[in-house]
């Protein structure tokens, strides 16, 4: 009898560049499963992963909630006695994953290796570069107009009121980004929630929980458990990162708010009020909350850098791409957002809307490429985690059953 | 008579059964032989088994008929607490520098223990692990050899030596022994210096040291000898319970790139000793059995089937890596089986972790350049006439101890010819 064997090449290709080809180390003595301080008695990880990353089983690991529920808080890689590094290999199943699920394909992949780096960059680079040329907006205005206007005059000004020029083109470079990103990541997490509903033998469950139901039971209190960080606070071999982790998520949280309300009293408001245009005073408590954020934001995105750097110093972490990627992309929309903000202030015209124009590219990058890089952990783990709340809910397991 | 350059004599270092063998093949072919030990007693870790595995015998049995050989045998000259100090020259002509610390009793010892009797200061029993006390002056174990005495003098008053002194009757006590150093020609050293149950406090997950219920293997070989600090009897250290439950914590230390990297050999042969230990005493206990594999080779493995037929025990496949100590004073050992993949809490009374068996030359050797692997087992070194045995060279049971001694004997002997 022979057997025909095929090594499934590729993913133990994907698992290296990820940095968990330390995976074939293992020899499952399940210390990991026990020192995990996020795992629990019912369905213990990450020994079982490993086992499963070893068969090259893609389609048990994709719709494996534990995978997304790792936080990689290391415990298991300081105990692991083979250096096996269960860590770091469960971030590249979730690199694999998000790479897996994301659509189209071709940015997938394309955001995944960091060979095309320059491509990464030179994307969005080039649309808004063209976007602005189309503008007409491509040259440094005067001192006064930057002065009263700031950047607001970026991509030029009409004289139309209901949708000012700038608005008019930042909409036509953000919107489609991030209407592509939100589908992508809708079409990822329901095919990840669909394997993870196969895996875990839900089946067709006798009651579907509405709409409202779900995000009431599911989704919200997972929500607050990540804003509340209370996984990450069990993590405590690596408490440095939540010093990191929670500012950063804090400031995106305090952007998000800033950038709503900032669109709604210039771009809404501002028809009626033209007045409204323009850099809000340093005085406003919002434009402080937005200073305040942004230096969050570089704060814990700075912390996060110099964790990371530390335990790959100490040979703990294994330096890649995936991780690497998204600390830059984030450090860079708050240094150019920042620096931008700084040269309006001091009224430096040229410096000032070269870095505004850079902030715009990394700003894109962050929405385009957030489904496929490790931003994606925002969406898939939070449906992660309102999957296993829904995995014990009475919608799954009938309470009558038992 | 310690020149013997030129004619082959052979320095064996360590006085356990790989050091005695290897002694003993040595001289009884006709070399001169130097047997030293770093104990006040010849026997090693074997003289601290309550049995050895697969015949179940007591260590009288081997240990016994070895030092009956060594006293008949003129070529042997055996030196208890002897130490290297320095080596130097080459094969065939090594000059080697030896230190004896005080034993503080001399030979007219008859071992007939009235100092023991009169002696107030208590210190902790070595030979049993700390499980219990023993005076100052003591005979190390009852079948110890050589048969005489051994005083911890710094543990001592002043007015508790003098009860000493004064309660000897053949004048056996010299207080005022100095370190002695001395030399001796050999053309080969066998190196067999065993092993160190590895330290069971560095592994934090396990607690050990924080719960009396946690003991380590050889300590149970300690508890389970008639000679050791229960008599035999197997009980929880500190309230004494006879234990319903038991957990052995298999690879303790072993196969662990953070502690020794390399399979220990014997732990899983000795815990299934150890479970008959338990089943002669406790026939309705329960024992657990966590494990990564079972590894007992070629005819040990009989010995396995055997113990895995126990109806009341369980063997997991699942490394412990956490021990919480519980209020009733037992312990509750987590695991995650990786057979089932469902975490298991098993409370149990008492919890042996099988540690495993670390080198004992350690830097010593370094310093005196012995050629030494990553884990600090002795390299062979035939050329140059320096050869491992036994626990040394590399983790071993007794019997493949024994082989290796034979084998080391045999090298040593060629030296110089």
């Amino acid at each position: 009898m022979s057997m025909n064997v095929q090594p499934d090449l590729e993913f133990i290709k994907d698992m290296k560049s990820a940095g968990g080809d330390t995976l074939k180390k293992c020899f499952q003595c399940a210390t990991c499963s026990v020192v995990c301080p996020l795992s629990t008695d019912g369905n213990p990880f990450p020994r079982r992963e490993m086992v499963f990353a070893q068969w090259g089983l893609k389609e048990k690991l994709v719709g494996d909630p534990n995978v997304m529920l790792c936080h990689q808080c290391g415990d298991c890689t300081t105990y692991c006695p083979r250096g096996a590094k269960p860590g770091d290999v469960l971030g590249a199943i979730r690199a694999y994953a998000y790479k897996h699920f994301g659509w189209p394909k071709g940015l997938a992949n394309l955001a995944s290796s960091g060979k095309n780096l320059p491509l990464l960059i030179g994307m969005p680079a080039v649309i808004i570069l063209v976007v602005w040329i189309i503008s007409g907006g491509l040259h440094f205005p005067s001192a006064e107009d930057f002065g009263r206007y700031g950047y607001g005059h970026f991509f030029g000004h009409w004289d139309f009121n209901l949708l000012a020029k700038n608005v008019f083109f930042i909409d036509l470079i953000i919107l489609p980004t991030v209407a592509l990103s939100l589908y992508a990541a809708y079409r990822g997490v329901s095919n990840m929630w669909r394997l993870m509903a196969e895996n875990a033998g839900v089946g067709q469950p006798l009651y579907r929980p509405s709409a409202s139901q779900f995000i009431k039971e599911f989704l919200w209190p997972s929500v607050v458990e990540i804003v509340q960080h209370t996984r990450f606070k069990k993590c405590t071999t690596n408490a440095d990162r939540l010093k990191g982790h929670l500012p950063l998520l804090l400031s995106f949280l305090a952007l998000f708010f800033v950038t709503a309300y900032s669109a709604f009293t210039q771009d809404v408001i501002g028809i009626f009020i033209p007045e409204m245009h323009g850099p809000m005073s340093m005085w406003n408590p919002v434009k402080i909350l937005a200073n305040v954020a942004a230096i969050a934001l570089i704060v814990g995105v700075g912390i996060l850098w110099g964790n990371r750097a530390r335990k790959e110093a100490e040979g703990k972490a294994t330096p890649t791409f995936y991780d690497w990627f998204l600390i830059w992309m984030i450090m860079g929309v708050g240094v150019t957002g920042l620096a931008a903000e700084l040269f309006r202030l001091i009224g430096v015209v040229s410096v000032g809307y070269i870095i505004y124009y850079l902030h715009l590219v990394s700003v894109m990058m962050l929405f385009l490429y957030m489904p496929y890089t490790k931003f994606a952990h925002m969406v898939y783990r939070t449906f992660a985690m309102a999957f296993e709340r829904y995995r014990e809910s009475a919608y799954v397991k009938s309470p009558l059953a038992e | 008579m310690s020149d013997t350059a030129g004619t082959g004599a052979v320095l064996v270092v360590g006085g356990g059964i790989s050091g005695l063998t290897a002694a003993l093949e040595a001289a009884e072919v006709g070399n001169d032989v130097f047997l030293i030990e770093k104990n006040p007693y010849f026997g090693g870790r074997v003289a601290q088994l309550n049995q050895y595995f697969p015949k179940l015998c007591p260590p009288t049995c081997g240990l016994e008929i070895n030092f009956r050989r060594v006293k008949d045998n003129r070529r042997v000259r055996p030196y208890t607490m002897t130490t290297v100090k320095s080596i130097s020259g080459g094969p065939g002509n090594y000059e080697v520098q030896l230190v004896t610390a005080p034993r503080y009793v001399n030979s007219n010892c008859t071992a007939c223990g009235d100092c023991a009797r009169v002696c107030t200061d208590e210190i902790d029993n070595a030979f049993n692990f700390g499980m219990n006390k023993t005076t100052a002056i003591y005979l190390p174990h009852e079948m110890a050899f050589p048969r005489r005495y051994v005083l911890d003098k710094a543990a001592c008053s002043p007015s508790c030596l003098e009860a000493i002194k004064g309660a000897c009757k053949y004048n056996a006590i010299d207080l005022d022994m100095q370190p002695e150093t001395f030399t001796v020609k050999v053309g080969s050293i066998v190196w067999a210096t065993g092993w160190n149950p590895y330290d069971a406090t560095r592994m934090d997950n396990l607690k050990f040291g924080q719960s009396p219920a946690i003991i380590t293997n050889m300590m149970m070989e300690r508890m389970a000898a008639p000679n050791g600090p229960t008599s035999g009897q197997i009980l929880r250290p500190g309230d004494n319970k006879e234990p319903q439950s038991i957990a052995f914590v298999q690879c303790a230390g072993s196969r662990d790139e953070n502690h020794l990297e390399y399979c220990s050999y014997i732990c899983c042969m000795a815990t299934f000793k150890q479970m008959t230990y338990v089943r002669e005493r406790y026939p309705d206990a329960q024992i657990y059995v966590f494990y990564i594999d079972l590894r007992t080779p070629g005819k040990y493995e009989h010995f396995r089937e055997k113990l895995m037929a126990d109806q009341k025990s369980q063997f997991i496949k699942g490394k412990v890596a956490d021990i919480i100590s519980e209020a009733d004073g037992g312990v509750t050992v987590v695991a995650e089986n990786a057979v089932t993949g469902a975490k298991i809490q098993q409370k149990v009374d008492l919890c042996v972790l099988a540690t495993g068996m670390q080198p004992a030359l350690g830097d010593n050797g370094r310093a005196l350049g012995v050629r030494m692997d990553g884990n600090g087992f002795v390299v062979s070194d035939p050329d140059k006439g320096q050869i491992a045995a036994g626990c040394a060279k590399s983790a071993a049971d007794v019997y493949t101890s024994a082989q290796s001694s034979t084998a080391a004997a045999l090298k040593a002997i060629q030296i110089g010819r």
